[in-house]
C-alpha cells in the first residue's frame, strides 16, 4: 500500500498542474469528519423586518385615502337614512326593512338564477371551446377572435345585442319568430325571455375569458399522464375526466371566482337591454341597488344593500374556493 | 405474451426522418434493449410500438396482428415513461389500480392484483400516500406496478431508471431484470446507457442517427462490434482508436503506427481479405485488452509515456501518451508506473479489431 500512496502523491503533482480545482477538492474530503454533537454557540437575529412598514407607508396611505375612507364611510351611511338633503342616524333600521322588502328577495332569488345560467354555460362552453381551440392547427387566429367580445365595453355590447334583439329590424329576433320558436312580439319585453337574453349577452362577452383561461391550463396538462393513461387502456373521453380535468380546476377555479364576481357588479348590458324590466323580470339585485340608490336617492338604504351584497360575495367566494380546492387532495 | 415484429419502419417528423427503415424481430418472452444516444430514433421506435406516435412508413406486428391502426388502449401493452408519468391526485393504491379499472376489473381482483404487484415490489407500505410523498426510487417502482398489475403481451420501458442516483440504478437493474424473468413477459427496454443494456438485455438493438447498427446478444454486440461507432458507443471505458497503416503481404501482414509494428494473427489476415492495399486502418483495443509494463516485453509492444493515473478504486486506468495520441489502459491498483515515464503495452490480439478507415466496418 505504500506503493499507492506514494503514487498517488506524485500523480497529484501532475494533476495539479492540470486540474488545480480538483486536487484541491481531493485534499478537502480527505480530511476525516467528527459527529457534530454541540450547537452554535450563538445564533444570528433574524432579518430585521421593520423597514417593510417604511417602505409600505405610502401605498398604505394612499390605500386608506382613496378605498378604505370610502369604505367606512359606507357603512356609516347604511346606519342612517340619507337622501339627498342630509342623513339621520337610524340604527340598523334599514337593514331590518330589508327582511320585509320583496324586490330586495326577489333581486337575491333573480340574481341566483342570473349567476348559476351565466356560469354553468360558460365554463361548459368555455372549456369546450379550449379543448377545440388546443387541438386546432389555427389556435392563434381562433383565440384573437375569440378575444373580440372581451374588448368591447360592456354597456356598448348592450347596445349591439339591443340591436340584434329589436322586435322590428333585429336579425336575432327574426330568426327565431321565422323558426317558429320565439310567438311574442319582443325578446326583452317579455317576462319569458328577457332573462335568457341577458344571460345570452354576458354568455356572448365572458365564454371567451374562461375558454382563454382554460386554454392555459390545458397547455400545462402533463402530456406523459394523459400518455400513461391512453397506455393504461383510457379512452379520449375517459383521458379528459381523468386526467385533463383535475389539472384544470386551479385554473377554472379562478376563471369561475372571476365572472361570479363580475356577475354581481357588471349591470351595464343589462341597464342599457332591459333596465331591469319588463315589470321586475330581470332585476337582479345589483340593477335593484342602482335603482334605490341612484334612482331614488336612498343612499342609505343602497349602502344597507351593498354591504349585504359585498358580505355575501366574500362568503360565497370562500366556499368556492374550498370546493374546487378539494379535488387537488394533498397538494394543497 | 407477444413476438414483436418491426418491418421496414420510417418515421418522419416533418422533414426530418426520426427512424430509417427498421427492422427488427423481438422473439416472444425475450428482453430487448434498444440502446443509441439521445436523438437516435430509439424512443421514437418505442412510442411507435405503445401507439402514440403514427408509423410514417411500414408495419409493426404483434404475433400476426398489424397494429399500426390500433389505438394504444387496444394494443394490449403496459408502458413505463422515463419520468414515471403517475397520477397526483391519485393515491399509490389507484395509480397501480388505474389500468384495471379502465378495463372494468371487478373490485375484488383490483384488490388481489394491486397488492401482489405491490408486495413484489415490495412498496405494500406506500399504498395509501400520493405520489408526491415518494422518492424517486419509490415512484419508479409505484409505475412498474401499473404496468405489471395485469398481463399485456408486452413491456415497454422508457429509460425507467436514467433519474435515479447511481447506486439505486444499479440495484434497480438487477431487479427489472429478474422481473422480467419471473414474469416472463417480452420487453422492450430504451436505453441510452450501454451498461444497462449490457446488464439486462437478451438481445440489443444498436440505434444511431435514426439506423439500426447492430442486432445481437450483448457479448455478440461487445466482442464483435460490426462498425466502429457500435465498438466506440458500447464499453466503458470506451474502446481506444488508432490509425494504422497495413504492410505486408501473404500471410504476413502487420499494423504499423509510429510507436509500434505489430503482426495480426494468421486468421485475421484471412478476415481482412485483401483490404491491406488501401494501406489505412483503425485499430480498436478496448483498455482491458492491452497490459502495461515498465520494462520491454520479449514480443512486439507499443512504446509509449505516462500521462496520468486514475485509480478507480478496485482498477487503475493509466492514460498512455504515444507520439500521436494517447490511449487508455487498465490495469491493477499496484501498478507502480509514475506520470512521464516510459512504458510498454502489449495487445492481446485475439481482442483487437480492425476498422475500415472510410466507413468504419469491422473487419474482424
Amino acid at each position: 500500500m505504500t506503493d499507492v500512496s506514494s503514487l498517488s502523491g506524485s500523480s497529484r503533482d501532475v494533476a495539479s498542474q492540470l486540474f488545480r480545482a480538483r486536487a484541491h477538492s481531493v485534499e478537502v474530503e480527505a480530511r476525516p469528519r467528527a459527529e457534530i454533537t454541540h450547537k452554535p454557540r450563538k445564533f444570528n437575529p433574524p432579518m430585521p423586518k421593520y423597514y417593510y412598514y417604511y417602505l409600505m407607508a405610502p401605498a398604505i396611505a394612499i390605500l386608506a385615502f382613496i378605498s378604505l375612507y370610502p369604505f367606512f364611510w359606507l357603512i356609516i351611511m347604511s346606519l342612517q337614512d340619507v337622501d339627498i338633503g342630509g342623513g339621520e342616524w337610524i340604527g340598523l333600521k334599514n337593514y331590518t326593512k330589508l327582511f320585509t322588502d320583496a324586490r330586495f328577495i326577489d333581486g337575491w332569488i333573480l340574481l341566483a338564477q342570473y349567476s348559476i345560467m351565466c356560469l354553468g354555460l360558460q365554463v361548459g362552453l368555455g372549456v369546450t371551446l379550449a379543448v377545440v381551440v388546443n387541438s386546432s392547427k389555427y389556435e392563434k387566429y381562433l383565440v384573437t377572435a375569440l378575444l373580440m367580445p372581451m374588448m368591447m365595453a360592456p354597456a356598448v355590447a348592450g347596445l349591439l345585442w339591443l340591436f340584434l334583439y329589436n322586435g322590428t329590424f333585429g336579425w336575432y329576433h327574426w330568426v327565431l319568430q321565422s323558426a317558429g320558436i320565439l310567438d311574442s312580439a319582443s325578446i326583452l319585453a317579455s317576462a319569458d325571455t328577457a332573462m335568457y337574453a341577458i344571460v345570452l349577452v354576458d354568455v356572448w362577452q365572458w365564454t371567451p375569458l374562461i375558454t382563454i383561461i382554460a386554454l392555459a391550463g390545458l397547455k400545462r396538462v402533463p402530456r406523459d399522464q394523459l400518455e400513461a393513461n391512453m397506455v393504461d387502456g383510457a379512452s379520449p373521453m375517459r383521458n379528459f375526466f381523468a386526467i385533463i380535468l383535475p389539472n384544470l380546476y386551479p385554473v377554472l377555479l379562478i376563471a369561475v371566482l372571476l365572472r361570479f364576481m363580475d356577475n354581481f357588479r357588471f349591470i351595464d348590458s343589462i341597464l342599457v337591454l332591459t333596465g331591469g324590466g319588463p315589470g321586475s323580470a330581470t332585476k337582479i339585485l345589483p340593477v335593484y341597488l342602482f335603482e334605490v340608490a341612484f334612482k331614488f336617492f336612498k343612499l342609505g338604504r343602497g349602502a344597507a344593500i351593498a354591504l349585504t351584497l359585498l358580505i355575501v360575495t366574500i362568503l360565497l367566494g370562500k366556499l368556492l374556493v374550498r370546493v374546487f380546492e378539494k379535488p387537488q387532495g394533498g397538494k394543497g | 405474451m407477444a413476438t414483436v415484429s418491426i418491418r421496414n419502419v420510417w418515421k418522419y417528423y416533418g422533414e426530418t426522418p426520426a427512424v430509417k427503415d427498421l427492422n427488427i424481430t423481438c422473439p416472444d418472452g425475450s428482453f430487448v434493449s434498444i440502446l443509441g444516444p439521445s436523438g437516435c430514433g430509439k424512443s421514437s421506435t418505442m412510442r411507435m410500438i405503445a401507439g402514440l406516435e403514427h408509423i410514417s412508413s411500414g408495419d409493426i406486428m404483434f404475433d400476426d396482428v398489424r397494429v399500426n391502426d390500433l389505438a394504444p388502449k387496444d394494443r394490449d401493452v403496459a408502458m413505463v415513461f422515463e419520468n414515471y408519468a403517475l397520477y397526483p391526485h391519485k393515491s399509490v393504491y389507484e395509480n397501480i389500480a388505474n389500468p384495471l379499472r379502465l378495463r372494468g376489473a371487478s373490485e375484488s381482483t383490483v384488490k388481489e392484483r394491486v397488492e401482489g404487484a405491490a408486495k413484489l415490489l415490495e412498496i405494500s407500505h406506500l399504498l395509501g400516500r400520493r405520489p408526491h410523498e415518494l422518492s424517486g426510487g419509490q415512484k419508479q417502482r409505484v409505475a412498474i406496478g401499473r404496468a405489471i398489475v395485469r398481463e399485456p403481451k408486452l413491456f415497454l420501458f422508457d429509460e425507467p431508471i436514467a433519474h435515479l442516483d447511481a447506486k439505486l440504478r444499479a440495484h434497480m437493474r438487477g431487479e427489472i431484470k429478474h422481473l422480467q424473468r419471473t414474469l416472463g413477459t417480452t420487453m422492450i427496454y430504451v436505453t441510452h446507457d450501454q451498461l444497462e443494456a449490457l446488464s439486462m438485455a437478451d438481445y440489443i438493438a444498436v440505434m444511431h442517427d435514426g439506423e439500426l447498427q447492430q442486432w445481437g446478444t450483448p457479448s455478440e454486440i461487445f466482442n464483435n462490434p460490426v462498425n466502429a461507432w457500435v465498438a466506440g458507443f458500447v464499453g466503458e471505458p470506451a474502446m481506444n482508436f488508432l490509425t494504422c497503416g497495413i504492410k505486408g503481404e501473404g500471410d504476413a501482414v502487420s499494423l504499423m503506427h509510429k510507436n509500434f509494428e505489430i503482426p495480426l494473427l494468421p486468421g485475421q489476415v484471412r478476415q481482412l481479405n485483401g483490404a491491406a492495399q488501401t494501406g489505412v486502418a483503425r485499430m480498436g483495443v478496448r483498455p482491458d485488452a492491452l497490459s502495461i509494463s515498465m520494462t520491454k516485453p520479449s514480443e512486439a509492444a507499443i512504446r509509449g509515456e505516462i500521462f496520468v493515473n486514475e485509480l478507480l478504486g478496485g482498477d487503475m486506468l493509466v492514460e498512455v501518451e504515444l507520439d500521436d495520441c494517447r490511449i487508455r489502459v487498465k490495469t491493477t491498483p499496484e501498478f507502480a508506473g509514475k506520470p512521464g515515464e516510459a512504458c510498454y503495452l502489449t495487445v492481446n490480439r485475439d481482442k483487437w479489431h480492425v476498422f475500415d478507415a472510410g466507413d468504419g466496418h469491422a473487419y474482424f
